[in-house]
C-alpha cells in the first residue's frame, strides 16, 4: 500500500467527524431553533461540564457502572455461549430462557429491577450486565459452533481433556466472532448505561442530561451527547485495536476489490 | 497369505520370517450406519473386519465414498461403531488417544498458531519441555520441506504447504499407529514423490503402525505391505493384498521391478471392477 493510501485510511475517521460537525452547524444555522444549538455552541459547553466536579464524579461513576457491567457480561456470557455452542444438552436448556429475554428492552425491566434492588449501583448495573451478555452469549454460540470437528478429535488424539478442549481449542478458534459479539457488547453497555440513568434519575452522565433537557439547557444537552459519542468512539477504537491484535490470524488476506483491473 | 478379510473367531496373522507379527488393531465386524438428513439410514460400512499388525504399512483403497474416512475414525476413537468392535493392543477402543494420530484429509491445523505453534502442540501437551519440543518441532518442519515458514499461520500457506504441517504436527507426538486420510492427496507430483519417500524413510526407521487411505493405487504399492480394497454401497472389503516387495524400497528400482507393475496392474483392474458394481443404495 501506498503512503499516502495508508495516511488517508488513518485520517478517515477523522475527516468523518469533522464532516458531521459542519453538517450539524450548517443545519443548526439554518433551522435557528432554540433546542437545536450549533455545534461550535455544544463544543463550547463541554469544558463547563469537564471542569465541574460534580458532574465529573458523575461521568465517572457511570463509567465504572458500565465497565462492571461489561466486564461481567462478557467473563459469564463467553464460557455460557462456548458450551452451549458444543454442546446440545447446554444449547437446549438456556436458549428458550435467552429467547424470551433476547426482544425485551432491558431498559424496560428497570422498573422492575429498581423495585428489587433500588436505584442504586447495583439495579443500573444489573441491567448493563443484561444489555451486554445477550450478543456476547449469542455470538460466542455460533462461534463454537462453527469450529471445526477435526480440529477438536485432533486436540483429543493429543490428550487434550473436553475442559481443556474448550479453553484451547474451541475459545482461540471461535474469538474472532466471540470478539464481534464484545464489540456489539460494548456498544450496547453504552447504550443502557444511559438509559438506565434515565430512567433511574440520580446520578451519572444519563442524569445530567436528562435534567439539563428538563431545565432547557439545550448547549450542555448536546455537550453532553458529544461527551457520550466521544466516549463511544474512543471505546469502540481501543476495543477495536486490542481485537485486531488478537485475531490478527483471522484477518482476510485481500480487501474485495472494487474493480478488477 | 493372501485375499482373505480376517473374521474374529479366526484370526489370520501373516507369519513372516524377520519378525514375528503381533497384532496391534483388530476391527471386528465393524459396521456404520448414518442417519441422513432424508431422515434415511445409510449404510457406510459393512461388517468390516481386519487385522493390523503391529510395524505394518496398510492402505486401504477404494473409491470416494466407500467408508474409508469412516473406518479410519472408527480406529481413532472419534466415531463409535453402530455395531462391532474395534481393539488397539486388546484394549477395546472407547475414545481418542496419543497412541493413534491423525492426520486429517481437512488437515484441521489450528489456525491461531504458527506452523511451529502447531506442530510444537503435541509434545507440549505430551509435558516435553519447551526447548526440547521447539528443537525437535523445528527439525520436523525442516523434514517436511517447511525450513523458513516457521512463524507463517495456515492461512498463509498453500494446501499442500497446509497438509505437511498437519503431517509434522501428528508425527511431532510419536503416536504408535498414524491414521493418515489422503495425506498427499492435496500435493503435486513431485512434492508427493518426495514425501512418500521421507514417510518410507520415516516407516524403515521406526517402523511405526500405518493405516494408510488413499485414491492412488501407485502410492499404495509403493508404500504398503498390505493393501485393502474396499467396495462402496455399502462399504466392504473386498480383497487383501499383501504386497511382497523387498524392503527398503526405492522407488527408482521399484518402477523397474516387474512384481511391482504386475501389483499395480491387478489393483488397478480391481479397482475398476469395484468402481463399477458400486451404486448408492
Ligand atoms: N456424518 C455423516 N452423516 C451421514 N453420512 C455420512 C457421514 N459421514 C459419512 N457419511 C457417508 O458415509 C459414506 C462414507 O463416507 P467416507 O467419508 O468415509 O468416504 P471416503 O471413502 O472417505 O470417501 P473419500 O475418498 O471421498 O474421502 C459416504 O457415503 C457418506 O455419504
Ligand atoms: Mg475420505
Amino acid at each position: 500500500m501506498t503512503l499516502l493510501a495508508t495516511s488517508a485510511r488513518r485520517a478517515a475517521p477523522v475527516f468523518a467527524c469533522i464532516g458531521l460537525l459542519a453538517i450539524w452547524q450548517v443545519a443548526s444555522l439554518a433551522l435557528k431553533n432554540d433546542s437545536f444549538p450549533t455545534a461550535i455552541e455544544a463544543i463550547r459547553a463541554i469544558p463547563d461540564i469537564l471542569g465541574d466536579k460534580e458532574s465529573l464524579i458523575n461521568i465517572l461513576a457511570s463509567f465504572r457502572r458500565m465497565a462492571i457491567g461489561f466486564g461481567v457480561a462478557v467473563l459469564v456470557s463467553i464460557p455460557l455461549g462456548l458450551l452451549m455452542g458444543r454442546s446440545r444438552a447446554v444449547a437446549a436448556f438456556f436458549n428458550p430462557l435467552l429467547m424470551v429475554i433476547y426482544p425485551v428492552p432491558k431498559a424496560a425491566l428497570m422498573p422492575i429491577i429498581m423495585l428489587w434492588l433500588g436505584v442504586g449501583d447495583i439495579a443500573k448495573t444489573l441491567v448493563i450486565f443484561l444489555g451486554v451478555s445477550l450478543p456476547v452469549i449469542y455470538h460466542s454460540f455460533e462461534g463454537a459452533r462453527a469450529v471445526e470437528e477435526k480440529m477438536l478429535w485432533s486436540g483429543a488424539a493429543m490428550g487434550l481433556s473436553p475442559l481443556q478442549r474448550l479453553i484451547r481449542i474451541v475459545l482461540p478458534a471461535a474469538l474472532p466472532e466471540v470478539l464481534t459479539g464484545c464489540r456489539t457488547g460494548l456498544v450496547l453497555a453504552l447504550i443502557t448505561m444511559i438509559t438506565s440513568e434515565m430512567i433511574a434519575r440520580q446520578s451519572g452522565a444519563g442524569n445530567i442530561l436528562f435534567n439539563a433537557l428538563d431545565m432547557g439547557q439545550y448547549d450542555t444537552v448536546f455537550a453532553m451527547i458529544i461527551i457520550v459519542g466521544a466516549m463511544g468512539i474512543c471505546l469502540d477504537a481501543i476495543f477495536e485495536r486490542v481485537r485486531a491484535r488478537l485475531v490478527r490470524w483471522s484477518e482476510p488476506q485481500f480487501d474485495m476489490p472494487l474493480s478488477f483491473s | 497369505m493372501k485375499v482373505v478379510p480376517s473374521r474374529s473367531s479366526e484370526w489370520v496373522r501373516p507369519v513372516t520370517s524377520q519378525k514375528p507379527a503381533s497384532a496391534i488393531i483388530e476391527i471386528d465386524r465393524v459396521s456404520q450406519v448414518f442417519q441422513t438428513s432424508a431422515r434415511k439410514d445409510h449404510l457406510a460400512l459393512s461388517d468390516i473386519s481386519l487385522t493390523i499388525d503391529e510395524g505394518a504399512f496398510v492402505s486401504i483403497l477404494g473409491p470416494s465414498g466407500c467408508g474409508k474416512s469412516t473406518l479410519l475414525y472408527i480406529v481413532g476413537g472419534f466415531v463409535s461403531p453402530t455395531s462391532g468392535a474395534a481393539k488397539i493392543k486388546g484394549q477395546a477402543i472407547t475414545g481418542p488417544g496419543p497412541d493413534r494420530g491423525p492426520v486429517f484429509q481437512e488437515f484441521a491445523l489450528f489456525p491461531w498458531k504458527t506452523v511451529l505453534g502447531n506442530v510444537m502442540y503435541g509434545p507440549r501437551q505430551q509435558g516435553v519441555r519447551t526447548p526440547e519440543a521447539e528443537a525437535q518441532s523445528r527439525a520436523l518442519i525442516e523434514m517436511v520441506g517447511l525450513k523458513g515458514y516457521e512463524n507463517f499461520y495456515p492461512k498463509e500457506l498453500s494446501g499442500g504447504m497446509k497438509q505437511r504441517v498437519a503431517l509434522a504436527r501428528t508425527l511431532a507426538y510419536h503416536p504408535e499407529v498414524l491414521l493418515m486420510d489422503e495425506p498427499f492427496g492435496a500435493l503435486d507430483a513431485h512434492t508427493r514423490t518426495r514425501l512418500q519417500n521421507d514417510l518410507l524413510n520415516i516407516w524403515e526407521r521406526d517402523r511405526k503402525t500405518v493405516l494408510f487411505v488413499t485414491h492412488s493405487v501407485d502410492e499404495a504399492v509403493f508404500l504398503s505391505d498390505k493393501v485393502v480394497m474396499m467396495s462402496k454401497s455399502p462399504g466392504r472389503i473386498r480383497q487383501v493384498i499383501d504386497i511382497d516387495l523387498p524392503r527398503p524400497r526405492r522407488r527408482n528400482e521399484l518402477l523397474l521391478d516387474p512384481r511391482y507393475q504386475k501389483y499395480v496392474v491387478d489393483i488397478e483392474r480391481m479397482f475398476d471392477e469395484v468402481d463399477e458394481t458400486g451404486s448408492p443404495s
